[in-house]
């Protein structure tokens, strides 16, 4: 019940709509608030089963269900999901509109849909339905040409969720033709084996879907006028919630019941991600727009947790689920602290040593430690995720894991260039902007100490993490000797 | 394991309170606050020591886990903490030599806005250097390792409205990246194969694993890899001498005494993996001397007073590495303790010069200062004396211990390059010295302005030259306390302080004494300027570090960034791709408009005829 109250209450921002123009971000914040408290419920209290998951037999003649879990794998994204709605619906202008706030809530609501769902039928209405509120928030409040932008976050995933739709009705009909029993719940296809000649397009359905939605390269075509565009807030919302579904199904979807095509496919999928990441990295060491430096940065990481996930290794995949979380709440307060950089200088172009550290101390330390959480720096949260990553990496790929370690040094001198770039050196002339408010201070503050338990305790989320890594895989693998001797 | 937890907790509750209460605290208080937190680890250390020495000698370690820190793909990785003698040595010189220098910062901060951040930035690199030490596996160790970076950035970049400070920053953090890279690969490597990070479990499974020479080899090249970013070996030495852009306590603390010699500490953790990888001990002793002799070349023609400094400290780590390369593990740490009283005590005298002559660094600029400043200038000497290998000052024992050792276990080529290096290492210390001290003034107006440094900044200075000159006699002492922790496992058959041949103690004697020489001739009868030398080729080329900075430029940052530029056009090619695509499906969708007529009757036709054809699909079908 609590996970479907989670779903649902966001709904409740319908009723925006009717609060006078002065009322309504103080609405919000409280669904938001609302939603932040049923997270740390579930958090505080060790939920019973009744509680934490909904089954309903939702379409009985189609075997669909509306099964949605708040289990070990999903918890913690859901938190994630919860804690950057309510930062970016707290930074957001006053003047939005119930719109706005509504399409924030509704995000929030689809996204712990796709989390938390158990049912591919369930799971695809809500992957859809994200579609929805993003387009109407790009088309309605990015700059530049929104229309544009709005229309290709729509047709790239429209395109993409087309081919997965035609994966998940494959899927409930093989299944029914195997068994005789017409279901879509993911624990019961999980079993099912396709036969070699369908099997491969029914994962590529899957897996384009998931890569547009992440994005990953190369099919990441909206993500730069989307990240760059949008209001920090809702970019925040996008990079930080939004990007981590494409990865996230492919944790809950593409490995339980992909796994064995997926092995078949590693050297292809890794080579993919590593380009990507070297790609994103590359690009952003020489963005010249501040925002478009996180972008590209975000592109190299999704491709850092795709890495992970594609060893298929319990330790990879530990990693990147990890890492999504952390990444969330590290990208979603690095978009922040951008949007607030925006606002006090009038633009994003990237100068070289553009001197604001004097004039805006408080912005500049909070930039500092979201840019160097962000490139990894160990002892923060995303060196945890990286290190498990390799971890994994190391048992299925060592080339691409020295491809990856290459890359990290790399993030350390695209972050520092943006750091250093946009806050330091000599003062800068003209009019001082104003540093932080102190209710902004105390937001991002709020999410520094976030970053700052996930970095010193990992084991608070990983140790929630049930088995992800398929049984069976690389056991053949394992069994054999390795290169350079044998394990003690 | 409850002392350890103090010992850290002290410079990081320092670190915490001045970055929270900078801006509200008198002038004066934070600097005092953190020096007493120093000390007060400093005391704890101490007495960690005396505790540890109460053991059995076979026992001596403490050892102990806070928390879990990762956990769900294998054994749990924790929160480790881990005292022996050997980190015990490193904790009683980060916190001891560590708090004079915080001392002195009194004085050289005194009128600097910034002492709040300055100090807790300074507290913070206390904290992480001892979490280094006293980490009890490599995955703390890492976190430590990654930390003293992150203050070192910090401190570099401390003045960040100079440029140069913020790009020496950006350098030092980025080539310091390189080397975290090399220790998490080898961290994964260990963990693969044995499932733990701790020093404890890792060399006991070493001592029952399967031969497996490959594996260990690249594993002790990888750390070592970390141990020459943080130490500053060739090549990726090119990041200290730009660092000397932070203030110059920091410059003595970080870039000279301490965390520069993380990589010495690194190498001589792991003896037994370096004794299970065959040839990587001596190709660290060999890359240590040939960095010895190189930076050595390079500090012979510097003009900046730090920059010289600068690299003579590489040229000493490079010392410390041909020992530890050998096995020679106490000359090594030895080395390490006699290298962290002289250069902190020389940087210290210099920052005292360059405090007096208003931020001036260029030694053409010095001359003649002995007048003005005694207590400095007798430091200072006294620092001199001991870097150059005069019997009786501490670098000569330590400095003779390794290049005796070396000899000793057969590596005369090593041997020579040493000596040829001390012998240059003494010409170059004692140019430092003529020119800043003795002479007549280059440039009256500062010289007039001179004067001697408070007391604040000269106590430090004193109880370092004390230390400088009687170091030596601990190495004894030194070579008992550190028995146990190379005799604990195996691998260190050859770890004591050993004595060479008289003849080679002589030669060497004799090249310093003869590099001083030369300075005297050079420097103080012939009168030559500091750029002598530096206008012809290979001087102008050794002055500008044998060109390595445009070395590294052109086949790396260049190409990296040549890459980006290209990805980047590549990248609008994809984007502009894919508006064609959308373009195209327009365009379809624009044939395809004259079908939506509106009219009832024409869609209904066709459901009619979209029903035909799919039952006709189907008769024909079954």
């Amino acid at each position: 019940m609590l996970t479907f109250l989670l779903v649902l209450i966001p709904w409740i921002g319908l009723a925006l709509f009717l609060l006078p123009k002065a009322w309504v971000k103080a609405g919000a914040v409280v669904l938001a608030l609302v939603e932040v408290l049923l997270f740390a419920r579930a958090l505080l209290a060790p939920v019973g089963k009744s509680l934490a998951t909904v089954d309903w037999n939702w379409i009985p003649s189609l075997g669909v269900h509306f099964h949605l879990s708040l289990d070990g794998l999903s918890l913690f994204l859901v938190g994630l999901a919860t804690v950057i709605t309510l930062a970016a619906v707290l930074t957001s202008c006053r003047d939005r509109g119930a719109a706005y706030f509504f399409w924030l809530l509704l995000a929030e609501s689809t996204a712990i849909g796709v989390f938390t769902a158990l049912d591919l039928v369930t799971f695809y209405v809500f992957w859809e339905v994200v579609l929805v509120p993003v387009f109407f928030l790009l088309g309605g409040w990015a700059v530049g040409p929104a229309r544009r932008t709005a229309l290709k976050w729509l047709i790239m995933n429209l395109f993409g969720s087309l081919f997965m739709l035609i994966g998940v009705v494959a899927m409930g009909v093989v299944h029914a033709q195997e068994t005789g029993h017409l279901t879509f719940q993911l624990a019961s296809l999980a079993h099912t084996t396709l036969v070699p000649a369908v099997a491969p397009w029914v994962f590529l359905s899957f897996l384009v879907a998931f890569i547009i939605k992440a994005p990953l390269w190369p099919l990441h075509g909206w993500m730069p006028p989307a990240y760059s565009d949008a209001p920090a807030p809702v970019t925040a919302v996008i990079s930080g919630v939004l990007s981590k579904l494409g990865v996230f199904a492919m944790v809950r979807i593409l490995v339980p019941l992909f796994h064995v095509e997926m092995a078949q496919a590693e050297p292809w999928l890794m080579a993919l991600a590593a380009v990507g990441l070297v790609y994103g990295a590359e690009l952003a060491l020489r963005q010249k727009d501040v925002k478009m430096v996180a972008a590209y940065g975000s592109l190299s990481h999704m491709a850092m947790m795709a890495l992970g996930i594609f060893t298929l290794t319990q330790a990879g995949l530990v990693g990147a689920t990890f890492y999504m979380v952390a990444h969330g709440v590290m990208l979603g307060g690095l978009f922040l602290i951008l949007g607030w950089y925006e606002e006090r200088t009038g633009s994003r172009e990237l100068r070289t040593l553009a001197g604001l550290n004097q004039a805006v101390p408080k912005l500049t330390v909070w930039f500092q430690i979201f840019a160097l959480a962000t490139l990894g720096l160990p002892g923060l949260p995303g060196f945890a995720g990286e290190y498990m990553i390799f971890q994994g990496l190391i048992q299925s790929n060592v080339t691409v894991a020295v491809v990856a370690g290459v890359i990290l040094v790399v993030a350390a001198w695209y972050m520092l260039r943006l750091f250093q770039g946009a806050m330091q050196g000599p003062r800068a002339t003209g009019r001082a902007p104003g540093d932080l408010t102190t209710p902004q201070v105390g937001l991002i503050g709020a999410l520094g100490v976030l970053v700052l338990v996930l970095g010193i305790w990992p084991a608070g989320v990983t140790s929630h993490l049930p088995r992800l890594a398929p049984a069976g895989v690389h056991q053949a693998a394992q069994a054999a000797p390795r290169k350079g001797g044998e394990r003690a | 394991m409850t002392l350890l937890v103090e010992i850290l907790a002290l410079p990081l509750l320092g670190a915490v309170t001045l970055s929270v209460f900078k801006s509200v605290l008198p002038r004066v208080l934070p600097g005092i606050w953190a020096s007493l937190l120093v000390l007060g680890a400093f005391l704890l250390s101490w007495a960690a020591k005396d505790r540890l020495a109460l053991l059995p000698a076979a026992h001596r370690v403490v050892t102990g886990s806070l928390f879990v820190w990762t956990q769900g793909f294998g054994p749990a990785i924790h929160w480790a903490l881990y005292l022996d003698p050997l980190a015990s040595v490193w904790t009683l010189i980060i916190t001891g030599v560590g708090f004079l220098i915080h001392v002195y910062s009194n004085g050289y901060m005194a009128e600097d806005q910034d002492r709040g951040r300055f100090f807790a930035e300074l507290n913070l690199f206390i904290f992480s250097m001892l979490l280094l030490v006293l980490a009890g596996n490599l995955l703390v160790l890492l976190i430590g390792w990654a930390l003293v970076g992150l203050s070192s950035y910090l401190l570099i970049g401390f003045w960040y409205d100079r440029p140069s400070a913020v790009r020496a920053a950006k350098k030092a953090f980025v080539v310091n990246t390189v080397g975290d890279v090399g220790i998490l690969l080898a961290i994964v490597l260990l963990y693969e194969r044995f499932g733990t990070l701790s020093y404890q479990g890792l060399f006991s499974a070493f001592a029952h694993a399967a031969p497996a020479p490959m594996f260990y080899t690249w594993v002790a090249l990888l750390l070592y890899l970390g141990a020459m970013a943080k130490s500053a070996q060739f090549p990726l030495h090119i990041w200290l001498a730009d660092a000397m852009e932070g203030p110059t306590p920091v410059s003595a603390l970080i870039h000279a005494a301490t965390m520069v010699t993380a990589g010495v500490y690194l190498i001589a953790r792991l003896y037994p993996l370096l004794a299970l990888a065959p040839g990587v001990g001596e190709a660290i002793a060999t890359i240590g001397a040939l960095t010895a002799l190189f930076a050595a070349t390079v500090a012979v023609f510097q003009k900046d007073i730090k920059r010289a400094l600068a690299y003579s400290t590489v040229s000493q780590l490079g010392y410390m590495f041909m020992a530890v390369g050998i096995g020679a593990y106490v000359a090594g740490v030895f080395h390490f303790m006699m290298h962290a009283f002289f250069k902190a005590l020389l940087f210290l005298a210099a920052g005292s010069v360059i405090h007096a002559l208003a931020g001036e660094q260029d030694m053409g600029a010095m001359g003649g200062l002995f007048k003005k400043m005694p207590w400095t200038a007798l430091g200072f000497l006294a620092a001199t004396l001991a870097i150059s290998g005069i019997p009786g000052f501490s670098g000569y024992f330590s400095k003779e211990a390794i290049l005796g050792q070396a000899l000793n276990m057969g590596h005369p080529w090593l041997w020579a390059v040493g000596a040829f290096t001390a012998g240059l290492t003494a010409f170059y210390m004692f140019r430092v010295f003529f020119l800043t001290f003795l002479g007549k003034p280059r440039d009256q107006h500062l010289y007039e302005h001179a004067h001697e440094a408070p007391w604040v900044m000269t106590g430090p200075v004193v109880v370092l030259s004390v230390l400088a000159i009687i170091g030596g006699y601990f190495g004894t002492g030194l070579n008992t306390w550190l028995a146990p922790t190379f005799t604990h496992y195996v691998g260190a058959a050859h770890f004591g302080l050993q004595t060479g041949p008289a003849w080679a103690t002589v030669v060497a004697v004799a090249l310093a004494v003869a590099g001083i020489g030369l300075a005297w001739r050079l420097y103080l009868v012939q009168e030559r300027t500091v750029e002598a030398g530096t206008h012809k080729a290979p001087g102008r080329w050794a002055a500008a570090s044998w060109g390595s900075d445009t070395a590294w430029s052109w086949t790396t940052v260049l190409p990296l960034q040549a890459l980006g530029d290209w990805l980047t056009g590549v990248e609008r090619s994809i984007v502009g791709s894919l508006m064609g695509v959308g373009r195209g499906v327009l365009a379809w969708a624009d044939e395809l408009r004259p079908i939506e007529t509106g009219l009832v009757r024409r869609y209904l036709l066709s459901v009619m005829v979209g029903t035909f054809v799919l039952l006709a699909y189907f008769l024909v079908r079954f």
